[in-house]
């Protein structure tokens, strides 16, 4: 008998018992319709940004709520400019300026629907890379020191500052991984209240399991890297991002 | 001084009980992870969660084999390869068979409890290849060469100057006292080994049944680069650790981050449900599952099966008075703190190759209280000291003893003249030594070694009752 | 678990003394006694009764523990179901908790669905000493006085098996002249344990001084239990570390046999207690 078949005839076997303390003969599964919801948040999109930017606040992550599309779009360039003035003066040698301090790690951003955004940042001196196969060794050297990487997201949760990023087709899982700082665009329109409430949207939808068996890798992500292992002393950016960025915009009112 | 994780169970706590850092570093960590939990727990319908993923994951224990079996046709059909795995050994060679086959020279783990119970890391260097711990607190005791003394902080028992020393010894760091500067060499260090590395292999937080999915947990992103990164993925995970739907992996994510560290959610909670495809940027071209048995089938047969509800959180480690007191190492096995001195004898081929850890407790029950899962532990260790006593595993001079009392107290007249010299033996000993007694004799030397005692009354409750209903005129 | 309700006052109990307060303790057993009389309820000591099993039960011992089991049901069984007495009281959450919990589940294992039915109708009638001063017999306040600083110490079986907390902290708040004050970490157990504090008494005492330390961070004069078998432990540790805080068990305080104060007296008391101190002080 094979180890596989082995197993599951001890388990059936021993199920079986009449006088097995545990588990009890009758154990009901829990339902959909009585499992809890942990957090809770409510309100408008704007409350659930709101909501969303202090709980992401709180475990040390940093967000800017935008009207627009084209407010978007300002913030994004300028919160990557301002990247790399930060990273040149940290550097604060004569030659701070690096051939890589506009490499950007980067998702396709027309999925963003951010008009001519790619565009602007590449007029204005900014690569976006977008590798297409990062078991290449040379093109797992190309992101090897890139600083920064762009994504948007699948869905955010308000009420715990939490996004989730997938990892198939053009969407590289290194884009929110490798570098030291994550820029995250969430429209309004991927914000939920909880992510009971996405996955409840889902499984109504009738997507929910296609969906997950699709997507190959799906990470929730809530705040930078860290890590407590040192007696109990936080630090960040331990191996994913130290710094997470999230710039949501309201692309609801049109 | 350092715990031997070789040495026997005495010497070990002795050891422990010796090391004035330990018991700080232990009982600081333990206290602020319990704090964060308490707070985090009541922060929410707390009580409720529990309930619910206790009702959750009983459900799935009632019908395992059917649970297991959705599990394997949905990774089947994601494009996993499943493998079984009975006990240690084969676990070990069906991880080493995948990693020869790929020609894999470098290993990066993500902490991994159940890849630590089969000893995963030794039996891949055997064959030449070089394991690498990502997690950082699993690096700075892999460099240190110790196992995990905690389920979820494996570097809880050292404190910072300690590990300031490893960081010197083993990475020639300029001393500094500065966490930031540890975790910057580290994450350097590291970057280059998830990049090199030809195989990743993690545990499993929950594995969903219903779509075929294994989710790890992180704070640091190890867990996502070691999912990643390299061409090949190995999951090595208990069998036990199932959830039907993705709506049940979520609660119990939740409950899993409130209990082990007070977050609402880890950073990463990162789900893989298959290889990389055609036009995919990353991830493997190869994701393995071992479905690990390991003594939990006998678990359950046992009727040790409440305990195959945990879900590795550490709650209990932290919660527990005796944990605070020796850390995790003077247990000498994998698992530790209450749920260890369960689970240790209860997966082990003979319950009694661990007959220690069901006495390494004072019954106390804050771990019950702790548990996300609600495990009556206490119970359980009852239930153990049962069966070691059935496997004639007890001392031969306390089986003894506990019968000579058992006849003593089963009769009163034994009982009361028992009593009676009790009291003039004690009271004349006690009067010798100055009103307590310092020593007895063994095995309650055990007791005097740290405590006085105080003799025996002079005259009994029942001696006084007696002559009160003699002066009141009854009988 | 059930817990019986009376429709009328209980007027009569009878005591479960435990074979530890019996034999080392018999002050907290007259206490006991006489807390019960004065608030009106008779007390019946049935004097065939010596050791509820726990050592055995605690050490896995279950045959042994089972013997003691059904001898103190056939003692205790027939006052209860004859009428004789309308509950049963112990000065002790663990003696209590092994009689009212551990005892089904001995005849569980057993198979022996009488004798666990049996155990189960006496556990609905058992009661704490504070658990049945409070919850039953309505008292907060016994009329006791003592002057000092006392923390109160939660005994594990009483405070997590029991659930019997607010009890003896509402009883203690009644006592006149008393200064409560919080315990640090008190939820944390002492380190007794039973067999734990021979077979792991290198643990048991280290515990035993965290509770020490305790007790001393707080200024306490004393410490109030429902155990005399932590107390034990504790005032064993207490005695050998040569700190002066003493552990007692409540029905002492409630019954003021404690003296005035808990302090020694930079002169001689004016009143000497009624029964002898123990520990030496």
């Amino acid at each position: 008998m094979s180890a596989r078949d082995t197993i599951l005839s001890r388990l059936r076997e021993t199920l079986r018992q009449p006088h097995l303390p545990f588990p009890p003969a009758h154990s009901d599964p829990l339902t959909h319709a009585e499992r809890m919801t942990v957090t809770h948040a409510e309100g408008d999109p704007w409350t659930l940004a709101e909501r969303f930017a202090q709980e992401l606040t709180a475990v040390k992550g940093s967000c800017e709520l935008l009207e627009t599309e084209t407010e978007a779009r300002l913030s994004i360039i300028s919160r990557l400019q301002l990247w790399v003035e930060e990273e040149q003066a940290a550097r604060k040698t004569a030659e701070a300026e690096r051939a890589g301090d506009y490499d950007v790690l980067s998702w396709p951003l027309e999925q963003l629907g951010i008009e001519s955004l790619p565009l602007i940042l590449k007029e204005i001196g900014f690569k976006l890379i977008e590798p297409t196969d990062l078991h290449d060794p040379q093109q797992r050297e190309r992101i090897r020191p890139i600083r920064a990487g762009i994504t948007t997201v699948e869905a955010a949760f308000a009420s715990t500052g939490s996004f989730v990023v997938g990892g198939r087709g053009a969407n590289a899982r290194a884009a929110s991984l490798t570098p030291f700082r994550h820029l995250v665009v969430i429209p309004f329109s991927k914000l939920y209240a909880t992510g009971e409430e996405w996955l409840a949207q889902m499984r109504h939808a009738g997507r929910l399991d296609d969906y997950l068996r699709q997507s190959r890798n799906l990470s929730i992500i809530t705040g930078p890297s860290k890590s407590a292992d040192i007696e109990g002393n936080l630090t960040m950016g331990v191996h994913g991002p130290k710094v997470v960025h999230a710039i949501l915009f309201d692309d609801l009112q049109q | 001084m350092q715990v031997d994780f070789n040495a026997p169970y005495k010497n070990r706590v002795q050891q422990a009980l010796n090391d004035p850092n330990l018991r700080v570093a232990v009982s600081k960590a333990t206290d602020r992870m319990t704090d964060a939990r308490l707070a985090s727990m009541d922060a929410v319908e707390g009580q409720k969660l529990r309930s619910q993923v206790r009702q959750m994951k009983q459900h799935v224990l009632r019908n395992w084999p059917d649970y297991l079996q959705q599990l394997e046709s949905n990774l089947t059909r994601n494009g996993c390869t499943v493998h079984w795995a009975e006990e240690t050994e084969d676990a070990q060679n069906i991880v080493r068979d995948i990693a020869l086959q790929n020609s894999a020279k470098l290993v990066v783990k993500s902490k991994s409890m159940a890849t630590e119970e089969i000893h995963l890391n030794h039996a891949l260097e055997e064959v030449g290849l070089r394991v690498v711990e990502t997690d950082l607190g699993e690096y700075i005791i892999q460099l240190a060469d110790e196992p995990p003394s905690h389920i979820v902080a494996p570097v809880i028992h050292k404190r910072l100057e300690e590990i300031a020393e490893v960081f010197q010894d083993k990475l020639d760091m300029p001393p500094t006292r500065e966490p930031t500067k540890m975790t910057s060499l580290a994450r350097a260090r590291l970057r280059q080994e998830f990049f090199a590395a030809g195989m990743g292999i993690s545990g499993c937080n929950f594995a969903i049944a219903e779509t075929g999915a294994i989710c790890i947990v992180t704070n640091e992103g190890n867990g996502r680069m070691v999912s990643s990164m390299p061409r090949v993925y190995v999951v090595v995970m208990g069998i036990e650790k199932l959830v039907p739907t993705v709506e049940d992996a979520f609660l119990q994510l939740q409950a899993l981050c409130r209990s082990a560290t007070g977050q609402n959610l880890t950073v990463y909670c990162s789900m893989t449900s298959g290889p990389r495809q055609e036009g995919d940027v990353d991830g493997p071209e190869q994701v393995h599952v071992v479905l690990l048995d390991n003594g939990r089938s006998r678990m359950l047969a046992r009727g040790y099966g409440e305990a195959l509800l945990c879900i590795r959180c550490g709650a209990c480690l932290n919660a527990c008075p005796v944990y605070q007191e020796i850390g995790g190492h003077a247990y000498g096995s994998t698992y530790n703190g209450p749920i260890g001195a369960v689970i240790t004898p209860a997966l082990a081929p003979e319950i009694s190759r661990f007959k220690e850890l069901p006495h390494a407790t004072s019954l106390c029950g804050a771990c019950r209280e702790a548990c996300p899962v609600k495990i009556d532990l206490p119970r359980l260790l009852l239930d153990l000291r049962s069966d070691l006593v059935q496997e004639n595993a007890s001392p031969k001079t306390e089986a003894w003893g506990i019968k000579s009392y058992a006849s003593l107290m089963s009769s009163r007249r034994m009982y009361e003249s028992l009593g009676k010299m009790a009291s003039i033996g004690s009271n004349l000993y006690a009067g010798m030594s100055g009103g307590n007694i310092k020593f007895m004799p063994p095995p309650l030397n055990g007791w005097t070694a740290y405590r006085d005692f105080a003799p025996f009354a002079p005259k009994s409750f029942r001696q006084w009752w007696k002559e009160r209903s003699k002066l009141r005129g009854q009988t | 678990m059930h817990k019986a309700t009376f429709e009328q006052r209980p007027n009569r109990v009878a005591l479960f003394v435990t074979c530890m307060v019996d034999m080392l303790y018999p002050g907290v057993g007259i206490a006991t006694c006489e807390l019960l009389e004065k608030n009106n309820v008779e007390v019946v000591f049935p004097e065939e009764q010596t050791c509820c099993g726990q050592p055995a039960f605690n050490a896995g011992y279950r045959n042994e523990a089972r013997k003691l089991a059904r001898r103190f049901l056939s003692i205790f069984g027939p006052l209860v179901e004859n009428g004789e007495v309308d509950a049963i009281v112990a000065p002790s959450g663990s003696c209590a908790t092994m009689t009212s919990h551990f005892f089904e589940v001995l005849f569980e294992e057993s198979r022996e669905e009488e004798l666990r039915r049996q155990a189960e109708r006496l556990a609905s009638v058992t009661f704490e000493l504070t658990e049945f001063l409070v919850d039953v017999l309505g008292l907060a306040n016994t009329g006791a006085r003592l002057q000092g600083k006392a923390a109160y110490h939660p005994c594990c079986h009483l405070y997590r098996e029991l659930g019997v907390d607010d009890q003896p902290r509402k009883l203690l708040d009644g006592v006149e002249g008393l200064e409560v004050v919080d315990l640090p970490h008190a939820d944390d157990c002492c380190g007794f344990g039973g067999l734990f504090s021979i077979k792991n008494s290198g643990i048991s005492a280290a515990m035993g001084r965290a509770k020490a330390r305790s007790a001393q961070q707080c200024g306490a004069d004393a410490i109030a239990l429902c155990d005399v078998s932590c107390m034990t432990h504790i005032n064993g540790i207490l005695s050998r570390e040569g700190i002066s805080c003493r552990a007692h068990h409540i029905a002492e305080i409630l019954n003021n046999h404690l003296g005035n104060s808990l302090r020694p007296p930079s002169q001689p008391e004016p009143q000497q207690p009624d029964h002898p101190r123990r520990w030496g002080d």
